[in-house]
């Protein structure tokens, strides 16, 4: 058991430094993972090396069941003043929080671009973030996702499913 | 009509592109060329034939020819036998004047048969009309079959898919970086939305909230990436080799920005803006100043892509439909592709800069296609086992 655990660290350790010369060779004709002329004939292997960044610490996720999400007009980033008392709710929790925080993760429904639904998703997660802050929230204390139109919350086609799609979510950490 | 206005932009771009050989048959407004390959022998192994079969596909799909048993323009003789390896001989004749336009050996393992029919076409289309093929070329593309949104790759018929990701995350707007080895695309795996390349671990742009749409500039050392670092959504430049962010192109702190592609010199960059209260395409140089708007039709207009041949095509929204525009930026013209009554989007140039690859969407499932700027019909490229869409053709 031993042995084999020290094989594969020994392994590993091979595997890394080699991943670290083709890393440095990277201007070598061929050596890439696309585009030679090889590429006419077999399939590079595109695998994913591992990820060691770590999102400067930031939290990647929180508890959205505590506030209910806002909505949005088609299109528009603008918090609606029938919508913001919702953000006052959560500017109170987060002002009695220290040392907790919010990630208002502005979302948008399926027409239109992906892209550009990843900005307005941004915007909308953008305008709640600007609320909160004249609300006294410390700037610090609130990250923003876009998630576009990629997590409808009603996978319906119509009016009705993307009026409940164009919204921002609070989760809270 | 539509096809005296691509051809008079043809000059404009198409030029310095590709060499202009032999036999002109576009532009004329003549038909197809018929190319016969009844006379081309394959052994009984199964790698030469799915090479025939792939070879005949490819030409007719090119856009140039017809593919007959007998008669026609051009004849291809030679032979393809295979074992482990395989070995092609072809030889293309004009019929009129026994004029060999293509004499060439090809050698492959058996396995690459596909591959090398798909050489063999562009060669072909080469020989014969001086332009650029696309039968070589990849598609990028996401689709969502296993439940997650993962990136693959096909070859330009849609065949020979492979998947790139395995991230079990959310991966959007994938394109080739201009040597077309590589990917960038952006993509949720470490919760945030950054953008990747692919074959590097790390993310090439991670700054705080937004990062989307990253575009790698011709010369392969600047970024044009969509973030929100600044407060707002805008579009930035990013040393590729420093990684420092060199210029804010827009700062519309009531807009926007989206989807930036480069224009072939790498000079000026266009993309998406929602400054004047709807998203619609505006052209700005790299270095700065003033966008100007090139989209006028459609209450939206979004995901750009500057093709090679110098024109850009978008998507539009016509009527309730969305639909594919194709503009010339210098002659300030645009023209609809005619479609039917699906939704069409998110449409790039394919790599012979006549086709157009895009998504289809009809009741709510979307497939990717191949439309015909000039008068082919669309084809469908991938579709089935859930939705494909946001395509990326190879260089």
């Amino acid at each position: 058991m031993y042995k084999m655990v020290l094989k594969l660290v020994v392994f590993s350790m091979v595997a890394g430094s080699l991943a670290l010369v083709g890393g440095c060779k990277k201007s070598k004709p061929g050596a890439d993972l696309y585009g030679s002329g090889d590429n006419l004939y077999g399939d590079p292997l595109m695998g994913d090396t591992p990820m060691n960044d770590d999102m400067m610490g930031v939290p990647a996720d929180g508890d959205r069941s505590m506030f209910e999400p806002l909505f949005f007009a088609y299109d528009s980033s603008q918090v609606n003043p029938e919508e913001a008392g919702k953000c006052e709710d959560v500017a109170k929790h987060l002002k009695k929080n220290s040392g907790g925080g919010v990630i208002i993760e502005g979302h948008g429904d399926e027409r239109g671009s992906r892209e550009y639904n990843l900005a307005l998703g941004e915007r909308r997660a953008l305008a709640v973030r600007d609320y909160l802050i004249s609300l006294g929230v410390e700037p610090a204390a609130i990250q923003t996702k876009s998630l576009g139109e990629e997590m409808p919350e009603n996978m319906g086609h119509d009016e009705g499913a993307w009026r409940l799609n164009r919204r921002a979510v609070f989760a809270i950490y | 009509m539509n096809r005296q206005w691509f051809i008079s932009g043809a000059l404009l771009a198409g030029g310095s592109v590709f060499a202009e050989r032999v036999i002109d048959i576009r532009g004329k407004g003549q038909g197809k060329i018929g190319i016969s390959l009844g006379s081309y022998r394959t052994g009984f192994d199964a790698a030469s034939k799915t090479f025939l079969a792939v070879l005949k596909a490819d030409l007719n799909r090119s856009g140039h020819f017809s593919v007959t048993s007998s008669g026609g323009a051009l004849n291809v003789t030679g032979a393809c036998q295979a074992g482990s390896q395989m070995k092609a001989d072809v030889h293309v004749y004009q019929v009129a004047t026994r004029k060999k336009l293509l004499g060439k050996s090809y050698d492959a393992a058996a396995s690459s048969a596909r591959g090398l029919a798909h050489k063999v076409a562009d060669e072909i289309v080469y020989a014969v009309t001086g332009k650029k093929g696309m039968a070589s070329g990849k598609i990028a593309v996401v689709g969502n079959r296993t439940g997650r949104k993962e990136l693959y790759i096909t070859d330009m018929d849609g065949k020979n898919m492979r998947q790139i990701t395995k991230d079990r995350s959310i991966v959007v707007g994938p394109r080739w970086t201009p040597d077309g080895k590589s990917l960038t695309y952006t993509s949720y795996k470490r919760g945030y939305p950054n953008v990747y390349m692919t074959g590097k671990g790390k993310p090439i742009s991670s700054h705080g909230g937004l990062n989307a749409s990253g575009a790698v500039s011709p010369d392969g050392k600047t970024l044009a990436v969509i973030l929100s670092v600044s407060g707002n959504p805008e579009l930035w430049l990013k040393s590729l080799r420093t990684g420092k962010l060199t210029k804010r192109l827009s700062s519309t702190q009531r807009g926007n920005e989206a989807s930036p592609c480069w224009s072939p010199d790498g000079n000026h960059l266009v993309f998406v803006s929602d400054s004047s209260g709807r998203p619609q395409i505006y052209i700005i140089s790299k270095n700065g100043g003033r966008a100007s708007r090139i989209s006028s039709s459609g209450t939206e207009s979004v995901a750009p892509d500057w093709g090679t041949n110098g024109y850009i095509t978008y998507c539009s929204r016509v009527g309730g439909k969305y639909r594919i525009m194709v503009a010339n930026p210098v002659a300030k013209t645009v023209r609809q592709l005619d479609a039917d009554w699906a939704d069409y989007e998110d449409p790039k140039w394919a790599p012979d800069g006549r086709h157009i690859v895009c998504s289809r969407t009809s009741n709510y499932r979307s497939s990717i296609y191949l439309l015909d700027t000039l008068k082919d019909s669309p084809v469908a490229l991938i579709s089935g086992s859930g939705d494909w869409y946001s395509p990326a053709c190879s260089p």
